[in-house]
């Protein structure tokens, strides 16, 4: 098969368990729901992602609010990648795209799933996939928005 | 001004290993005892001690360098761990000269010591293990592809250009005994446009290869060196640092980095334009590094990397010789990362050999620390050296 048609892993069968920080749990929170709630900085009026616990813009922590996006974007970069990290190493091809919210004007790092090498390209539009985790969570990835 | 009141009066650095066979401290004992044959001063007028931090084997102990002190029985009125990743090397310069300057120390030893290879004690706190991970993203290979897809799309990207440079890498890695063994084969662009893919599009040849050893230097006022007969020296004549570049934006162009301004700084305190740079010796971690840096630092315009590459001779005997020890990628990215640092201070001291520089009228020398999420690198450092009169 050539590269191109070679499909790519959609990484489904390795479970995932999420180390969080404990102040992101707004997103966390809404993804039980499958719903994309980001930071926004009422301030100076911009989205920023990922989580952090202060506004970065301002270093005022009340200026943050957490608001609910579509979580549809489109693909600012993206990787295919040949050599997974420990626990990914059985799983390659696989494909990590750093998607930029619309609306948002923020990046998501997440793999890309549901769609072969030959489609990637930088503007695709994209919406969420969703991969549910034990905790009733769920892993925002992305899919082609076709 | 203070920085170029000081001097670096000796050098020394060990063999990269691909795995050490000898312990951390070890290494440190080797490095010292080589500077003190070098200058001939004595093991108590080192009144400074300035390490890098970018070690993963003292990654374990908070009190590295209170350890190495008291393991290499060092007596000191100044002790720093400089923490900006990559940048570290040629940060330990610059706060070397600023405490010989503020009088908070006369001699500064300089020390450059990781055997993570050998034993790594690293845990990384950040962003990754909630962003990240769960994704499988490897770290710095799959920044980087993302960053050289992006840069593809924005400019187009002509691999082979990248070729050009890894190949050049090789070759001064070849010519050095001190690089690893191991990487120490001449490659040519077919070898490198068919190694295997780590993370598209960045290849094997791209990535640098983690390894152990050891380098360090004396620092001293100008005026204690010419005193003490020390007739090689290298003046430190502008330096500048930018962290997290873009760090309060909500969207970062991933091939704009904190090296403009730094550069900017450090030539302006230079005295110097950027056309004046008579050889350059860029941190790489990846091949795209270098290129992004031929931008950043304005040899060329943004998305005219390749051109660039194209049309200029970069080997050591060209018009802009790059990296002549090799870079890291050809050499082992050892010695918390100081190996272009000790490869700049080598040529302006004219024990090149082989490789020797002709035009060794000045040096840049730059640093990259630490990847940040979807963007490039946390920390940007450029340093320019010249021999000292």
């Amino acid at each position: 098969m050539s590269k191109e048609t070679r499909p790519l892993n959609d990484t489904m069968s390795l479970k995932r368990e999420i180390r969080t920080y404990g102040f992101a749990k707004p997103f966390w929170d809404g993804t039980r729901d499958r719903k994309v709630v980001i930071q926004y900085c009422k301030k100076s009026g911009k989205f920023q992602h990922f989580p952090r616990p202060t506004s970065i813009f301002t270093g005022r922590r009340g200026d943050i609010e957490w608001r609910e996006i579509s979580g549809k974007g489109e693909i600012f970069s993206y990787t295919v990648t040949y050599r997974g990290t420990d626990r990914f190493r059985a799983v390659e091809p696989y494909a990590v795209a750093c998607v930029t919210f619309e609306g948002a004007g923020v990046n998501h790092i997440a793999n890309m799933v549901n769609c072969t090498e030959d489609e990637l390209k930088v503007g695709m539009k994209v919406k969420p996939y969703w991969m549910p985790l034990a905790d009733g969570t769920n892993l925002l990835m992305f899919q082609p928005d076709r | 001004m203070s920085l170029r009141d000081s001097a670096i009066v000796a050098y020394a650095e060990t063999k990269v290993m691909d795995i050490s066979d000898r312990d951390v401290w070890e290494l440190d004992a080797e490095i010292l005892e080589s500077l003190l044959d070098k200058t001939g001063i004595d093991k108590a007028e080192i009144d400074g001690l300035v390490l890098a931090g970018l070690t993963s084997t003292g990654a374990g102990n908070v009190f590295w360098a209170q350890t190495t002190a008291d393991q290499l029985g060092l007596e000191v009125d100044f002790c720093e761990q400089v923490h900006i990743g990559g940048c570290s090397a040629a940060g330990c310069v610059a706060r070397a000269a600023m405490a010989i300057d503020a009088g908070l120390c006369n001699i500064a030893f300089l020390l450059f010591a990781d055997t993570g290879r050998r034993e790594s004690n690293s845990v990384e706190r950040s962003y990754r293990r909630e962003w990240i991970e769960p994704y499988g993203l490897m770290g710095p290979p799959g920044a980087f592809g993302l960053l050289s897809k992006r840069y593809e799309s924005m400019f187009g990207l002509d691999y082979e250009m990248l070729g050009k440079l890894a190949v050049t890498q090789r070759d001064h890695a070849v010519m050095n005994e001190n690089a690893c063994e191991k990487l120490r084969k001449p490659i040519t662009i077919d070898d490198y446009m068919n190694s295997r893919m780590i993370a598209d599009p960045i290849r094997l040849l791209d990535c640098v290869m983690p390894a152990d050893g050891a380098a360090g230097l004396i620092m001293m006022s100008k005026e204690m060196a010419r005193k003490k007969g020390l007739h090689k020296r290298v003046i430190p004549i502008g330096y500048s640092e930018r962290t997290n570049y873009g760090g309060a934006m909500n969207l970062v162009d991933p091939t704009l980095s904190g090296h403009k301004a730094a550069g900017e700084k450090a030539l302006k305190q230079a005295g110097i334009g950027i056309k004046d740079v008579a050889s350059f010796h860029p941190y790489d971690d990846f091949i795209i590094a270098i290129l992004l840096q031929y931008e950043n630092f304005g040899f060329c315009k943004q998305g005219q990397g390749c051109d660039f590459i194209r049309d200029n001779d970069l080997s050591y005997k060209g018009n802009l010789p790059l990296n002549t020890g090799g870079g890291q990628i050809s050499a082992g990215q050892a010695a918390c990362s100081s190996h272009n640092l000790i490869e700049s201070v080598r040529q302006l001291m004219g024990e090149g050999g082989a490789r020797q520089i002709k035009n060794t009228k000045n040096v840049l020398n730059t640093g990259i620390g630490w990847i940040n999420y979807g963007r490039n690198w946390g920390t940007s450092a450029a340093l320019v050296l010249v021999p000292g009169e």
